[in-house]
């Protein structure tokens, strides 16, 4: 039993302001086993030069929601099945592999987890920032190559004229996701994905990345969408959030609402299992169960299996973020259900603002 | 890195010195030998073989004490005239005749004679080589570039029909066994329809013996004619021999190809908006090409060793087939010169593997 109800379909361009529009995106994998919606219906916008984190744990659709918007995803076994991704002024899903390829690397810019793999390891570091700068500018290769020891330089490393030169395996896990940041600000970018940009940094490395990217992102003006797990970094670099759960958005604000006054019981569980120091010595909080097997999704709300506060809806009916009142949080708690007449909460608990903090690197 | 050359180059003098310990047991295991392969001729007397035998150390007798002494006077550390591994001048025997050493063993550059056909074996080595140079370095050159462009095509299209056929055929002939395989082509092109040569080098009746001193001389009047004579004999043995190792080496550069391109660096260098064609063959490839690199070099000491197989089917007389007649005639000297010279070109193949790999991939360093 499915519940149909008429969604404010957004029709055409989106207003000038706004740099980044999915609406509606669905990004499904033909596997052996059957199909896995790992994307299924997300909608965001991004204004030019704004921030925006996306949290969520494994699997659940937040990378592959970003390759999504680079179509770097592999087809098949990938399958962008329907939605739009309007950035300035264009949707992405109906250009042509080739005008797809000049905004790859040029309009948008991303920065992957892995900086010890995403590098070639045969090419110096120059000819790999180079490389991006020769194909979307007219530079020779001669200026591409000042412009990569600036973009170098910009990043923070120093003796940029030395390390261009080198390859690689010569450079540390940190000052390869500089050289990673650099190659994707060379371009000068309107949108910079940023997917867990220091999960694979130590931790010390992890804050001056994180420092890095904000700084850079003040300067350059460009628009952030930050790809994490960790709301630490959540609450330190960005002013909007979005929640991710089982390839849905849960829950959406600003960083303040969100982590403050989290509505959807992930949101809250999320939080809560943050480990703190007033905590000590008692057990840390754990959302319980699992993930939901994405060939066997659950009847209703996808989180109701492992939700504390569930009632007789969330069963039946499955909550759309599309459809919540206050149009932010996907829950029956907040927006009545089909066949009641009020829903059980109006505004999420309030919290300390403890363990929020906590959780960031310091 | 010429500190490391220098070390890996001594340590491949205990490496051979190993081998050819080795080779020789198991030559020596086997049953017959010189004495025996003697006993065949009756013009030969029995003064006459006993006289060859201590010329060149060798025993009828079997016990290890006898095995070791015709070793130790192949290598040249022990003398067969005076019975000692001291020489004739009174020096130790495996030093420099001019520091007063012997001058029979390899270590004189001595390899001996072949019992069977009588001629020094590094005369008969060289007159084989170049047959075989010819034919494997053909082969083998032709064989590598289609497996490249095979495997990195399957992998690009992989699962395609393309690459299902590849895969297909690959294993078709990589299970075909080559003296069948090669047997059906003689068959087929030369019995049935008589369009090419069923063996040999040259035709005959046309041509002298190749790599004679006639021959030269011949193929110095018709050159034209000399290569296209070769190369109709060429067409059916190195078909066969591409056949059977392109399957293999195919599978191997789409294997390596696949997994280079599943690597990180290869979705940055899409992220950074790169056309196709750049991602695959700078990105991918370049990687692709570093384990094929060493696989290649590994399969280079074929080209001097020949093809055992596929020279015995083709009649063509080159260092294989002078292996496989060795063989059988128990020819000691002849297959130990053949086995030491090949398992040098081996280790030094190895050695120039390793160098090879450094120049093509940065990460590698060697001091």
């Amino acid at each position: 039993m499915t519940l149909t109800v008429e969604r404010a379909t957004n029709v055409g361009p989106p207003a000038a302001d706004v740099l980044l529009d999915v609406r509606d995106l669905r990004t499904y994998f033909h596997v052996m086993d059957g199909l896995v919606k790992a994307v299924d219906g997300v909608s965001f916008t991004i204004k030019r030069g704004e921030t925006l984190g996306i949290v969520g744990e494994s699997g659940c659709g937040k990378s592959v929601t970003s390759l999504s918007i680079m179509r770097l995803l592999d087809i098949p076994p990938g399958e962008i099945a329907s939605g739009e991704i309007w950035l300035d002024g264009q949707d992405l899903l109906t250009l042509s592999p080739e005008e797809m390829r000049e905004v790859r690397g040029n309009d948008v810019a991303m920065i992957f987890q892995e900086p010890m793999t995403s590098l070639n390891p045969v090419f110096t570091v120059g000819d790999q920032i180079t490389e991006a700068v020769v194909q979307h500018t007219r530079m020779s290769k001669k200026e591409a190559w000042n412009k990569a020891i600036e973009s170098l330089r910009l990043v923070g490393i120093s003796n940029p004229e030395r390390r261009v030169k080198q390859y690689p395996h010569e450079l540390s896990g940190g000052m390869r996701q500089r050289v990673m940041i650099a190659m994707a600000l060379s371009c000068d970018p309107k949108l910079l994905i940023a997917d867990e940009p220091t999960t694979a940094l130590d931790v010390t490395i992890q804050a001056q990345i994180l420092e890095l990217i904000r700084k850079i992102q003040d300067e350059t003006d460009s628009a952030l969408m930050l790809i994490t797990h960790d709301l630490g970094v959540v609450a330190e670099m960005v002013e909007d959030v979005a929640v991710m759960y089982a390839g849905r958005i849960v829950e959406r604000g600003t960083v303040e609402d969100v982590l403050v006054r989290p509505k959807h019981p992930y949101t809250e569980g999320l939080l809560t299992s943050i480990p703190s120091k007033g905590m000590r010595g008692s057990r840390l909080n754990v959302i319980k169960g699992t993930v939901p097997n994405p060939f066997n999704m659950p009847k209703g709300c996808n989180f109701a299996p492992r939700c504390p506060y569930r009632f007789e809806p969330c069963g039946a009916y499955d909550p759309r973020i599309e459809d919540a009142h206050p149009p932010d949080v996907a829950c029956w708690l907040y927006t009545p259900a089909p066949g009641q007449t009020s829903a059980p909460r109006q505004s999420g608990p309030e919290r300390q603002a403890g363990p929020m903090t906590t959780g960031a690197p310091t | 890195m010429s500190k490391f050359i220098i070390r890996r180059a001594l340590g491949l003098i205990p490496l051979l010195f190993g081998i050819v310990i080795i080779s020789f047991v198991l030559m020596k295991a086997a049953p017959g030998g010189p004495a025996q392969q003697f006993q065949r001729n009756p013009r030969v007397t029995q003064t006459q073989i006993d006289e060859w035998l201590k010329r060149w150390c060798l025993s009828a007798d079997a016990s290890p004490a006898a095995a070791v002494k015709e070793f130790a006077g192949w290598f040249g550390i022990y003398n067969c005239n005076t019975e000692s591994i001291f020489s004739e001048k009174g020096g130790l025997n495996f030093l420099p005749s001019s520091l007063g050493g012997g001058g029979n063993g390899i270590i004189h550059g001595d390899f001996g004679y072949s019992i069977d056909a009588g001629r020094p074996v590094l005369e008969m080595i060289t007159e084989r080589m170049p047959a075989t140079l010819m034919l494997t370095s053909i082969a083998l050159i032709l064989w590598v570039s289609i497996a490249i462009l095979l495997g990195v095509v399957a992998a690009i299209k992989r699962y395609s029909f393309f690459d299902q056929a590849v895969t297909f055929f690959s294993y078709v002939f990589y299970s075909l066994p080559i003296f069948w395989l090669g047997l059906m082509m003689i068959f087929l092109f030369a019995v049935t329809l008589r369009i090419l040569p069923p063996q040999g080098i040259v035709t005959p009746r046309a041509w002298p013996p190749f790599n004679t001193d006639v021959y030269w001389a011949a193929f110095g009047r018709n050159p034209i004619g000399a290569i296209i004579d070769i190369g109709r004999h060429l067409i059916l043995p190195v078909t066969v021999l591409v056949l059977a190792n392109v399957a293999g080496d195919s599978r191997f550069v789409r294997a390596s190809m696949l997994d280079a391109l599943n690597q990180d660096f290869v979705r940055t260098a899409r992220a950074k908006g790169l056309p196709n064609r750049t991602v695959v063959m700078k990105h991918a490839f370049r990687n692709a090409m570093l384990p094929v690199v060493t696989n290649v070099a590994l399969e280079i000491p074929f080209l001097f060793s020949g093809a055992i197989v596929t020279e015995t089917i083709f009649s063509w007389t080159g260092m294989g087939l002078l292996f496989i007649d060795g063989v059988g005639a128990r020819d000691y000297f002849l297959l130990m010169g053949i086995l030491l010279i090949t398992s040098a070109i081996i280790v030094i193949f190895n050695l120039v593997a390793d160098v090879v790999y450094a120049v093509v991939d940065p990460r590698i360093r060697y001091d």
